[in-house]
């Protein structure tokens, strides 16, 4: 697997990161993984503090997918709540860090932020898994529970809503949350465009590396198990809701983390962290990078967002739309995903050579799309007549 | 449409140097006025989809319309304005992005942006850390209090101070106020209180209604029980256009004011007659006012947007702010967004052709325009007439709390709130 | 506009008058009860398409506001622009949905059979492209066409809203015997249960697919016809649908029709009390509240709790 000249306890540590649950155990995985990482460090040198600042959003949505690709992709368990716990996060860590004041006061806030983030998740997660409440139900009990909140943050406008000296501030929600800081008034630091993103790209390796163990371990079999017949898991004598609810209450707080990072990014809360369009765009990018794959959430998301942002600064009014066509061909051309796409591929050309491979793509594409048109009902031709002229015809 | 295209390639153009630029290392200073370049640099992020395209696209036209007609008569002081315009599509998340990468990269002279309050003050973070000199041009609540927000837009102390008078003058003493369940709604229903009180009625209820709401069965028939002598309805968005008719069909006929309702996504030309019949407006700005500086406007408008819905209040302001910018900059001489700000703070007069709505003046000290506000009836055709019109001034930042933003508060960036100053608006 | 149902409208306030005038007089609290025929018919309304599709197909259409988006367009246009009378738009509005489902369902949803989730993810791309699509082609809003019957006599209440309950009703009814008493449904029913053996019968499984796709789809695009004239025309109109429809689709459960029949009194005579007494906002988290208890009380929604209770019945016979 990792280097053999490895000191044995790196070694050790390799082993614990590699398993049968990640795409990429092998040596050029992790060498292209490297070369990524140098690149990715290397971004702001290159492109400067600004377009690092811009870049650390994604990076912080980074966890947010991270945290969805634990719960869906490798628990089985579709939830339209990260957002909800990314949300409460991001909101007590405005309320905290705001009423306590300077750098002492938002260290305190994080940790209390992520625990807020965890209690809900555990609250939740209790409530639903342990009253009997399963697959697509769960999506939309997270889902409407995610609406009540973007329904009531919505109303808090009035001074009555107050926390503290911070006011909820309703539809407008909270402005002047302060840059991402840590430690006491005289002995703090302040991290803001470069600093900020390289600090958010540590985390979310770290976060990458720690649920890459996790899925490795004995407890990631479970999660596996649990997705593939969670009946028989629980017949194998695991206690399939106490599963369930741990790791739905851990990526509850990889979501809450993420959520602080987005209020010190933006400086602001408000709620349509908890609208549809946004409750619903995690699983857009856990779909698109490959569910069951923990990296290829975080390269999902990074592709899309980057997607997104370019089209509304170049495709004005048809952004929306090309979004639009991009997730459903995505969804319809490479169903499980880009990583995995990319992974499938790389081990067929190796095993077929290039030459080969492209004849025999070629082939399995063609046979794709008559397949495809015969569906349609165009006509179920041998010929190589092109599918217009079948339209024609009928 | 064919200088649109010259103008996207143009635009596409700049965005390379600006990555270019990025890519060497320069980072942006934010704010910094001119950099020698042959173009004036102005930002407008106006929403064309998502649930304000409504209102955004007019102000987006008006904009755009502004700034052709600037170009065409020999631009700023004869240097052309190069305009970048992303549509932002309603998303807060967005609009920090777009405003993001105006300031840093594409380093703008000025910017206009965002329809709601919530958008505003999703930037104004990010304006005030970099000292970006901003135009917001929606009709809102009211007192910001920014040294780099210049409010164009009607404050709801200036619509409700002009129809809500109006209203008790001619139909009686006894309020009903449905509002949005928002902070513009609240403070907006905040006001009316205290305009009551200043001319001796009293708001009995109150109702506040979500903005996803459309269903307005039970408060109809809440405002038939109360049956009060007139209704102030402060409604926004989509949703809440839908009371209108099922007020015509449930036959609720109370004369109804506005702050918000026409002026703003014109109901009155959306919905059928007579859904709008007696409903009063205060606003400084509609389409149908019948003067011939406007009539003028709406139809260099429409020539240039044929396919326009409506020319609404806050395209014009939009398009007035556009003018304003240009003699500013021109009587500074630069523009340095410090030196172009002080000299708005002198105060601006905006007058003949550039200001559709009348002569009217920026107060300085304030930020914020003195209006010619107008009473506008929508009767049960759908015509709408001008029943009363007045210079109204902004009075809650200037008189109540007493700012000054060219003198002592020189360094303020936040927003007072009725509450603070009258008991009235706090019950 | 209302010249297709002026006849009947007519007729149908002078007897309701009469009936309502009567309850008002012995205490009957009426208004309360035209605002909860109302938010029924508005929950049902707004459920029914998901729900048939949901239920029989275990598709979830994210593109359901959309579609109801569409059924609204349809009709709009059609009396605006063609000058249809409106109860031929409507049928037009449901028709021309139904056939854009069917095409969808072709093209796309066929091949996404057994993948729930991709299905829903393709349904939201769909729905993102059918909203902006629509803004591009027709604009930010569409001249809405009038509320035809005025007021419930007597009352301060729009006659249209209340007589949409029947119109609610008569589409349940309709599903209904369409899925139990033709062969259509026997066969679309076989097909949904057991697709395979249903095939070795004889039956065509792909077309019972796209037929039951279509339905449901035309269900939706009814419900945006129903509610062009009293609702604002404008693209995002679909989202204010969703929320009743999902909450409606968990709350109900698995049996299609008589979950979504259950959970829109329930949930429409919920909704209703809880606005009247403490304002809309308290009416739309009472809603949600109620959603989550059902489901937490009750996972296989209310038509788990009708089949226990008719299990218990038939045991003690």
């Amino acid at each position: 697997m990792m280097d053999v000249t490895l000191p044995p306890r790196l070694k050790r540590i390799g082993n614990k990161l590699n398993g049968p649950n990640t795409l990429g155990n092998s040596r050029a995985f992790w060498a292209a993984f490297a070369v990524g990482m140098i690149v990715m460090v290397a971004y702001p040198l290159v492109r400067g503090s600004y377009a690092a600042g811009q870049f650390s959003l994604f990076l912080a949505y980074g966890l947010l997918a991270l945290s969805l690709s634990l719960i869906w992709g490798y628990t089985g368990i579709l939830s339209f709540g990260q957002v909800a716990f990314f949300g409460i996060s991001g909101y007590t860590y405005a309320i905290v860090s705001l009423n306590l004041g300077g750098p002492l006061g938002q260290t305190v806030a994080l940790p209390v932020a992520i625990a807020a983030a965890t209690l809900s998740a555990f609250v939740l997660g209790y409530f639903m898994f342990y009253g009997g409440v399963q697959d697509v139900y769960v999506a939309i009990l997270t889902l409407v529970v995610t609406l009540v909140l973007e329904t009531f943050m919505a109303q808090t406008a009035g001074s009555e809503w107050s926390i503290g000296t911070v006011a909820l501030g309703g539809f407008n929600g909270i402005p002047g949350i302060r840059n991402f800081a840590l430690g006491v008034e005289g002995a703090s630091i302040s991290l803001s465009g470069s600093g900020f993103y390289w600090f958010v790209l540590g985390i979310l390796l770290l976060a990458y590396l720690g649920a890459r163990v996790l899925v490795n371990s004995k407890y990631g079999y479970a999660l596996v198990a649990i997705r593939e017949d969670a009946e028989r898991t629980a017949m194998l004598g695991y206690n399939v809701k106490r599963v369930k609810l741990a790791v739905f209450t851990l990526s509850g707080a990889l979501a809450g983390l993420g959520g602080v990072l987005y209020a010190t990014w933006g400086n602001y809360m408000d709620p349509s962290v908890f609208s549809l369009v946004f409750a619903t765009i995690p699983i857009v990018w856990v779909t698109l990078g490959g569910r069951e794959s923990l990296l290829g959430a975080i390269v999902g998301t990074v592709i899309i967002e980057r997607l997104r942002l370019w089209f509304s600064v170049n495709a004005s009014e048809f952004a929306i739309v090309f979004v639009g066509v991009i997730l459903m061909t995505t969804v319809l051309l490479v169903p499980r995903g880009i990583l995995p796409g990319i992974k499938d591929s790389y081990v067929f050309f190796s095993k077929h050579g290039i030459r080969d491979g492209l004849e025999r793509g070629r082939a399995t594409i063609q046979t794709r799309i008559r397949a495809w048109l015969e569906s349609l009902g165009v006509g179920q031709s041998d010929t190589e007549t092109p599918p217009s002229s079948e339209v024609v015809r009928e | 449409m064919s200088d649109n295209h010259v103008s996207r390639r143009s635009v596409l153009a700049t965005g390379a140097a600006g990555v270019g630029a990025a890519l060497a290392g320069c980072s942006g200073g934010g704010g910094g006025g001119d950099s020698g370049s042959d173009t004036i640099k102005i930002g407008v992020l106006e929403d064309r989809s998502g649930n304000f395209s409504l209102v955004g696209t007019p102000k987006w036209r008006a904009s755009k319309l502004a700034i052709e007609e600037i170009n065409d008569n020999g631009g700023i002081m004869g240097q052309q304005i190069e305009l970048f315009d992303p549509d932002p599509q309603s998303d807060n998340q967005r609009y920090q992005q777009l405003t993001e990468r105006l300031i840093q990269q594409e380093d703008v002279d000025a910017l206009w942006a965002g329809y709601s309050s919530a958008t505003r003050e999703a930037i104004r973070p990010i304006i005030d850390r970099e000292d970006q000199l901003y135009f917001y041009t929606t009709q809102y609540e009211g007192g910001v209090a920014d040294k780099n927000v210049f409010c164009m837009g009607s404050t709801a102390r200036q619509q409700l101070g002009s129809v809500v008078p109006y209203m008790i003058e001619n139909f009686g003493t006894d309020i009903y106020t449905i509002a949005a369940d928002y902070n513009f709604g609240q403070l907006s229903a905040d006001w009316v209180k205290v305009i009551a009180q200043e001319n001796g009625a009293s708001v009995n209820n109150e109702e506040f209604i979500p903005l996803s709401n459309q269903n307005f069965g039970s408060t109809i028939s809440n405002i038939q029980e109360a049956d009060p002598d007139f209704v102030m309805a402060i409604l926004v968005g989509n949703n809440h256009s839908s009371f209108w008719n099922q007020r015509t069909s449930a036959g609720l006929d109370i004369p109804m004011g506005t702050s918000t309702v026409m002026a703003q996504s014109y109901q009155h030309k959306r919905l059928e007659a007579p859904a709008l019949a007696d409903v009063y407006g205060g606003f400084n700005y509609m389409e149908e006012i019948p003067t011939d500086r406007n009539e003028d406007y709406v139809s260099r408008y429409y020539d240039r947007f044929p396919d326009a819905g409506y020319a609404n209040q806050e395209s014009v302001n939009n398009y007035f702010s556009m003018y304003m910018y240009k003699d500013a900059v021109e009587a500074a001489g630069t523009t340095d967004q410090q030196a172009v700000r002080e000299e708005l703070e002198g105060g601006m007069e905006v007058t003949g052709d550039q200001s559709p709505e009348g002569d009217i003046s920026l107060q300085g000290p304030v930020h914020h325009m003195t209006h010619n506000m107008r009473v506008m009836k929508c009767d049960a055709d759908h015509n709408i007439t001008v029943e009363d019109e007045r210079m109204i001034p902004e009075q809650f930042l200037s008189e109540t709390v007493g700012i000054d933003l060219s003198g002592e508060d020189s360094e303020l960036e936040r927003q007072f709130t009725p509450t603070e100053y009258y008991d009235a608006a706090g019950e | 506009m209302t010249s297709g149902l002026g006849a009947t409208g007519l007729l149908t306030p002078l007897f309701i008058g009469d009936v309502l005038g009567g309850l008002d007089s012995i205490g009957v609290p009426v208004t309360q009860l035209l605002q909860m025929a109302d938010s029924i018919a508005f929950i049902i309304l707004a459920a029914i398409g998901l729900t048939v599709i949901f239920g029989m197909m275990g598709v979830i259409n994210l593109a359901h506001g959309e579609f109801i988006m569409m059924g609204a367009y349809i009709t709009t246009l059609s009396v605006n622009v063609v000058g249809l009378p409106l109860p031929v738009a409507m049928i037009l509005g449901a028709l021309g949905t139904a056939a854009f489902g069917a095409i969808i369902e072709r093209t796309i949803v066929r091949r996404l059979y057994g993948r729930l989730l991709d299905s829903m993810i393709v349904t939201f791309g769909l729905g993102l492209i059918l909203t902006q699509g629509t803004r591009i082609i027709f604009g930010n809003s569409l001249q809405s066409i009038g509320t035809p019957f005025g007021n419930v006599p007597g009352y301060t209440y729009s006659a249209y809203r209340v007589l949409l309950l029947f119109a609610a009703i008569a589409v349940l009814g309709g599903a209904y015997l369409v899925f139990t008493r033709t062969e259509f449904g026997i066969q679309a029913r076989a097909t949904i249960q057991d697709a395979e053996t249903a095939r070795t019968m004889g039956v065509d499984t792909d077309r019972m697919y796209t037929v039951t796709f279509a339905i449901g789809s035309g269900l939706a695009g009814l419900t945006g016809a129903l509610y062009a004239p009293s609702a604002t025309i404008v693209p995002g109109m679909g989202q204010s649908f969703l929320v009743e429809s999902f909450v409606t689709v968990v709350t109900g459960g698995s049996t299609v029709l008589l979950g979504t029949t259950l959970a829109g009194g329930v949930l429409g005579t919920i909704d209703a009390i809880f606005s009247n007494l403490y304002g809309n906002f308290i009416g739309q988290i009472a809603l949600l509240i109620t959603a989550i208890i059902v489901i937490r009380l009750l996972p296989d929604g209310l038509t788990g709790l009708a089949h226990t209770i008719r299990d218990k019945l038939g045991e003690r016979q």
